[in-house]
């Protein structure tokens, strides 16, 4: 349940890799070596670690295209536990090295194993790896933030800081807490008095009118491919991101998702470790089932009891009829020309009034374009010629008829190649959509501003708000092969 | 100096071996301690001077003493501390815990630890701060951790102390129960396990234990400590199988004491950060194994809300209270849910891929209520995990490389059982579609990372499926079509070969790989060949000829094209690669089982280049090998080369500088010469037990007129007189060494001085040395230029039985004192007489010129000493015999003449005095005196140690 030592690692793809920070936990190291005996490994120092963790995750000598240490392919667990093979006459391992990445960042942890180390248990029996996964994750987020882009900006900063914040959630070797998100609280506010032990996971009280923010926001992915040898898929899910402002050191609140009649059930639903409980007939419907014994569909309460910072209530998947842009896309080869067409239709379920709706149309492993004919039939179209790169602007409305076109030929003779890719090969193409459309979801869910209850004196103010996005939103073209994104339908 | 020690800090853990190789542990550690006294100093930088202290206690506090030594430092320092600068008390406490728990003190219950202990209790109690800033709440957390820690490091320490902990653990409303309740279930969870061994506890010890009124103290027996490692189990994790060895406490029904505890120990736990909250759950789970009193359905009330978690450590508790407790706390319906959330988790789009990773292997080892393999460690599938169920999980072109594999690792687990029921179902196809999709990419052009994975997938594919020839064929051909179009993959090609070989060796996958390999190399047309190709080609082709079921002659004849191909004008160029990459083909091809029909073909390619290449490197190699291949016969030849092929490819080759040359180590390492690691050889001093002149008659001679000094000294004329040295040694094996130096052969040793005080040595041969026949003599003959002891440097080169030669150290010979001393080398014929009158006359003479002149080397000496005076004719009979002048008979005093080659003398005048003897001194060379004061010490002091 302990770490023995762990290491911070930035690197430029593989190359300048530089430890910038690393602790061993010398008391978990002692029974590290109680527990293993004869077999124990003692922790590398860090120059050695540095060039294993990047051998190890394929990282090392970039300019190489074969090192036997590096690419052999033998297949071992490379994640989330990697081991470390150490050089010396006798084979000895590393294991379990739980490390996780995020941009040119590593992070790295050596789990103990308070298990028998031979024959080797499997990671289920090992609660170091989780609470190490849970804690790098949570070290990861501190240092980078918790944003799609890293901020590495103020990466220098924040690992000054790690020493101090290590003394909180990690003092020796025994993972307590995650780092806080955001400046420490500067609660001075008294604990009000009474008996409740206050939740550890909360760090100070609020004092002030009690507001609840409740955020929905869905996901849309969807891969079509217009012909009828691969059948097209789409998925939806669901986040609903809180953050409570209420009074008291264990408020409760409890909100509740609804769904229209005939909606499908909410699916895999995945809630906060502060919802305080749960209803079984919440937790049944599942995206892998390929039938429903429940008949369930809500209302869905959540009661909890929330943490000062914004939070992720909680997350489902959701099985929808349709998806809400039908896309069909078309390519035909002529010489040096390509005639392209293309129609999207806006499915009449959705709401036609969107934050920004884009078609991204790009071709791969071609000479850059040179004449672009191409006629839309609404929006405006941008050619990004360097790129090989067809933007089509849709804006805020789809016409009346909700749909749209784009129709003509455009020849790749340029001066240069273009951009290449290894997938998009010949007339595998496709065009990818983003949009957003706000106070609308797929599926329908939905929170009602009245039915959240918030069980303290004074009266709160509540906003609601829902959202739908689309991710990975991929039409291909039906004139050319398109790989298989899902092995689900086909089997 | 604040800068400077953050510099030291930092290279101190950056390497702690190479920075205490400039500086010790000691004085490092005094170092750091003396700072952290210092007043003037910051606590920023007093933090950081605990790191080393934190983070390698043993290396910085070598013993237990030391240890213990600067754990009263630091709590010295501790107790002048300021209160209010929190951090640095803190991270004390951290090193404090530290350096008594891997020094071992706190498992010995040192005097520091106990102090230690109490403090920290003192200071998890101390609530004075209850309305103040909470500052001194971190303290107290920091505190409770140690505790934590020592109570994890040495089980039952605390277990005296577990009413005291419930107390504080019951009152605490700040969040700091949950240091409380995380340190209270450790100790229980320990005291619990501590009872559940003694055969003689029962229910009334665990009341006592809870402090309840019980009739029976129990008291954790405080001595066992962690000393042995019976007592490592302890530490362990009771959750492993179903059917272990759990210790189990007998209670009987009776345990609702403990059931109340663990209910509201459970209860509370909502309050706890995940992290704790599953650290919790665990030491729970432990104590309700252990105890069958009380039923695991005590769980029962948290279980949905951990099911439906999205942190995946609160999950994993779950399915180790399913490992712990199967269908008793958990039905076939549960089963088949948790199974379900778990292949959900695999795939969820919000979770991050080392979760999902990390939940596709907890498939794979899923605790399952009925295991039907049991015991089996290695992965297998629930029996729930049905092909419906885990097609969500098939790896997709679109999955990040290593979740792509471990799909394709655990749905060709589920797609194996259904081959092996007869259906070659849709599944496998599937994953060979996939398989062929990867390789469409590679084709195209794909990343590194992505060819790594495909050449992962492929042999993922074929471990499962390799003996499904439709795809294992289908593979060759599509790998020989790649290799067609990217010559650059040779190397993974190779090590595909390599890995199915040996990983599926009843396959001839490996070699029809190859042999589809060699046929795309030698058929393709030459004129577009690059030298980038060629020189994969040549790696390639080389790895085939190790194989000895693919016929060779197309490789040699694409040999003879290359070198004589316009376009390539290989020979031209003369590139030294190039030319080492072909002789790497005919380096194997030599040992190939069907050289014979090779022969001449071989023999003109070698020739060729032999006569055109244009590097004269290769020529040589070639010429080397063309006449091995021409003069020797098949056997020899084989002889002569198989020791590198015979090695393995996949073992570490040891290197030397002359085997650059391409795999043609197995030939170098018979031509060059290995170095041992450790010595093999040593010399033995053997005395002779009949030694030669040792029996001086002591018969009166006739000569006793004058100028026998004279005489004597005219003996010194020729040069060589007496001037030797004569040490004789045994050579022997030394202890440790392996079989294969058992037979050595031309042994040559060579020695080097490390003074001038000797002339050189020549090298000694000895023609063997067998493991268990007698030790050959090696006589060394010293030539000293001054009489001193000395250490000689020795090293041997050898041949062992495998033909290889070894250069090897020797231990140093050290020459003693005594070893240099010789008898008077007086004429034969003279008798005892005439030494006699030789001593005589060097002993007048010294003692005359000692006495008037300055600046001369005579000196005499007197050295006393208390011996057994009745003993003394026995006691110098004993020591110098060889070196008596007198008779030994005649005790009232002995004269002793020491020679020193080349030209010195100490006499002796041994006469016992009233209770001590008197040795009397003389030597022409005052230099030595101080080593025949050593050599009498040494020899009267073995007198007393004899006599005692």
């Amino acid at each position: 349940m302990s770490l023995r030592a762990l290491w911070i690692i930035s690197h430029d793809k593989g190359e300048n890799g530089s430890i910038r920070f690393s602790r061993r936990f010398s008391t978990v190291e002692h029974r590290a070596k109680i527990l293993a005996g004869g077999s124990y490994v003692a922790v590398p120092e860090d120059s050695i670690m540095l060039q294993l963790l990047l051998t190890e995750l394929g990282l090392s000598d970039p300019q190489k295209s074969y090192v036997p240490l590096r690419d052999d392919c033998l297949y071992r667990q490379r994640s989330p536990a990697l081991e470390l093979r150490l050089d010396g006459p006798v084979k000895r391992v590393l294991w379990p090295v739980v490390a996780i990445s995020q941009g040119s960042l590593i992070l790295a942890c050596l789990c103990l194993v308070d298990a028998p180390a031979e024959p080797r248990p499997p990671l289920s029996s090992l609660l170091s790896v989780s609470q190490g996964l849970t804690l790098l994750s949570g070290l990861q987020t501190f240092l980078l933030g918790s944003g799609s882009k890293p901020d590495n900006e103020g990466l220098p900063s924040r690992l000054a800081m790690l020493p101090s914040v290590l003394l909180q959630v990690c003092p020796l070797g025994t993972p307590l807490d995650v780092p806080p998100l955001g400046a420490p609280p500067v609660s001075t506010v008294p604990a009000p008095a009474g008996s409740q032990k206050q939740p550890a996971w909360k760090t100070g009280f609020y004092r002030g009118r009690a507001v609840v923010n409740i955020a929905l926001l869905e996901t849309v992915r969807s891969m079509q491919y217009g012909n009828q040898s691969q059948q097209d898929l789409w998925d939806v899910y669901g986040t609903v991101t809180c953050k409570c402002d209420v009074e008291g050191v264990l408020p409760n609140v409890m909100v509740t998702l609804t769904l229209p009649p005939n909606g499908s059930p909410l699916q895999d639903i995945l809630v906060h470790p502060c919802v305080t409980s749960l209803d079984s007939s919440i937790l049944v419907s599942s995206s892998v089932d390929n039938f429903d014994s429940s008949g369930f569909s809500g209302p869905y309460k959540f009661p909890f009891s929330p943490p000062l910072e914004p939070f992720r209530l909680c997350s489902y998947t959701s099985q929808v009829p349709v998806p809400p842009i039908l896309g069909l896309y078309q390519l035909k080869e002529d010489d040096n020309l390509l005639r392209v067409s293309v129609t999207l239709k806006l499915h009449e379920s959705v709401k036609n009034s969107f934050e920004y709706c884009d078609a991204h149309i790009p071709f791969f492993n071609r000479d850059q374009m040179s004449v672009v004919d191409v006629k839309v039939s609404s929006g405006q179209l941008d050619v990004v010629k360097e790129k090989n790169l067809l933007v089509w602007i849709l804006g805020q409305k789809f016409p009346k008829s909700r749909e749209v076109t784009m129709e003509g030929r455009i020849s790749f003779s340029g001066p240069a190649p273009g951009p290449t890719d290894p997938l998009c090969t010949e007339l595998t193409a496709y065009i990818r959509l983003y949009f957003k459309v706000p106070d609308t979801t797929l599926s329908g869910c939905s929170v009602d501003q009245h039915s959240v209850q918030v069980y303290s004196s004074a009266k709160p103010r509540i906003i609601t708000s829902r959202e739908l996005q689309a991710k990975e939103y991929y039409i291909w073209n039906s004139t050319g092969t398109a790989p298989v994104s899902s092995g689900q339908v086909m089997l | 100096m604040a800068v400077n020690w953050a510099e030291r800090i930092c290279s101190f853990s950056r390497s702690p071996s190479r920075y205490l190789c400039e500086s010790t542990a000691e004085v490092f550690l005094s170092e750091l301690l003396r700072e952290l006294r210092d007043d003037r100093a910051t606590f920023t930088v007093k933090v950081l001077l605990l790191f080393p202290l934190c983070e390698q206690p043993t290396l910085l506090c070598s013993t237990n003493a030391v240890g213990e030594e600067t754990a009263l430092e630091l709590m010295s320092v501790f107790a002048q501390c300021p209160a209010k600068s929190v951090q640095f008390r803190s991270h004390l406490l951290l090193a404090l815990t530290s350096v008594l728990v891997c020094t071992s003190c706190v498992n010995q219950h040192s005097q520091a630890s106990q102090d230690f202990l109490e403090l920290l209790l003192q200071i998890t109690q101390d609530t004075s701060d209850l309305h103040g800033d909470g500052t001194l709440r971190c303290l107290r957390a920091v505190a409770c951790d140690c505790l934590r820690e020592l109570e994890a490091c040495c089980p039952t320490l605390l277990s005296q102390h577990l009413e005291l902990l419930s107390g504080l653990w019951h009152r605490e409303s700040t969040s700091l129960h949950q240091a409380y309740a995380g340190l209270k279930t450790l100790v229980l969870r320990n005291c619990v396990y501590q009872l559940s061994q003694d055969p003689g506890a029962g229910a009334e010890h665990l009341k006592a234990l809870l402090g309840v009124n019980a009739s029976v103290a129990w008291e954790a027996e405080q001595e066992s400590g962690l000393g042995g490692n019976k007592d490592s189990a302890i530490l362990c994790t009771l959750i492993m199988s179903p059917m272990g060895t759990m210790p189990i406490l007998q209670t009987g029904p009776d345990c609702k004491e403990l059931r109340s505890v663990l209910s509201s120990l459970l209860e509370e736990s909502y309050l706890l950060t995940p992290l704790c909250q599953t650290a919790l759950l665990h030491r729970l789970i432990e104590v309700v194994a252990m105890v069958p009193g009380v039923s695991p359905s005590i769980f029962r009330a948290q279980l949905l809300r951990l099911l439906g978690t999205s942190e995946a450590c609160l999950f994993h508790s779950t399915l180790l209270m399913k490992l712990a407790f199967t269908d008793s706390l958990f039905s076939a319906d549960d089963e088949a849910f948790i199974l379900k959330r778990l292949v959900i988790l695999s795939q969820h789009p919000l979770l991050s891929t080392p979760e999902k990773l990390f939940y596709m292997d907890c498939i794979l080892h899923f605790p399952e209520n009925r295991p039907i393999s049991c015991g089996d460690v290695d992965e297998s599938l629930p029996v729930l995990l049905t092909p419906r169920l885990a097609s969500t999980l098939v790896p997709t072109v679109f999955n990040d490389c290593i979740t792509m594999l471990a799909r394709l690792n655990l749905l060709s687990l589920i797609y194996l059982e259904e081959a092996e029921e007869g259906e070659e179902g849709k599944g496998v196809a599937y994953l060979y579609g996939h398989l062929t999709a990867l390789l469409n990419i590679v084709e195209n052009g794909g990343s590194r990372e992505l060819v790594v994975t495909f050449f992962r997938a492929a042999f993922l594919f074929l471990l499962y499926f390799g003996h499904m020839e439709r795809y294992s064929n289908s593979m060759i051909e599509k790998l020989s079509e790649l290799y067609r179009c990217h010559s650059y993959l040779a190397l993974h090609v190779i090590d595909l070969a390599d890995q199915t070989l040996s990983h599926l060796s009843e396959s001839n996958w490996a070699v029809g790989l190859l042999r589809a390999m060699q046929q795309v190399i030698t058929e393709a047309p030459l004129a577009q060949l690059t030298l980038q190709d060629l020189h994969c080609h040549l790696k390639l082709l080389a790895r085939v000829a190790e194989e000895g079921d693919i016929v060779q002659h197309s490789t040699l004849s694409f040999l003879s094209r290359i070198l004589t191909q316009p376009s390539l004008s290989l020979c031209e160029r003369s590139n030294w690669r190039q030319g080492n990459a072909v002789l790497g083909v005919c380096r194997r091809l030599l040992v190939h089982p069907s050289l014979d029909s090779l022969l001449i073909p071989l023999a003109n390619t070698l020739q060729h280049l032999t006569f055109y290449y244009g590097d004269t490197d290769i020529q040589d190699h070639a010429r080397l090998y063309y006449t091995l291949l021409t003069t020797l016969s098949r056997e020899k030849l084989a002889g002569v080369l198989a020791q590198g092929v015979s090695k393995g490819r996949h073992q570490v080759k040891q290197r030397s500088l002359s085997a650059i040359m391409t795999d043609s180590d197995g030939l170098t390492s018979v031509l060059t010469i290995h170095q041992t690691e450790t010595p093999i050889l040593k010399l033995v001093e053997w005395i002779d037990s009949d030694p030669q002149g040792g029996e001086q008659t002591h018969q009166k001679g006739e000569q006793a007129n004058s100028p026998l000094l004279e005489i004597y000294r005219a003996q010194f004329k020729d040069p060589s007189f007496a001037s030797e040295i004569p040490l004789d040694y045994h050579l022997t094996h030394t202890q440790a060494h392996h079989v294969c130096f058992d037979q050595l052969f031309s042994i040559r040793l060579h020695f080097e001085l490390t003074d001038h005080h000797y002339e050189e040595l020549c090298d000694i041969s000895v023609p063997c040395l067998f493991k268990k026949q007698p030790a050959p003599v090696v006589k060394l003959r010293l030539k000293p230029r001054w009489p001193f002891p000395t250490t000689i440097h020795a090293s041997a080169i050898f041949t062992t039985q495998d033909g290889l030669s070894w250069y090897s150290l020797l231990p140093d010979i050290h020459v003693t004192f005594q070893q240099v001393l010789l008898p008077l080398p007086s004429p034969p014929s003279w008798g005892a007489a005439g030494r006699l009158s030789v001593f005589e006359g060097l002993w007048e003479e010294i003692c005359c010129v000692s006495s008037k002149e300055d600046g001369n080397k005579y000196a005499t000496s007197l050295f006393c000493c208390q011996l057994d005076v009745e003993n003394l004719a026995a006691w110098v009979e004993k020591h110098f015999l060889r070196f008596l002048i007198t008779d030994p008979s005649y005790e009232e005093e002995f004269k002793v003449l020491l020679f020193l080659p080349p030209q010195s003398h100490v006499l002796l005048k041994i006469k016992s005095g009233e209770d001590v003897v008197h040795f009397s001194i003389a030597t022409e060379n005052w230099q030595l005196l101080p080593h025949i004061n050593t050599f009498l010490l040494t020899l009267t002091s073995l007198q007393e140690i004899n006599d005692i």
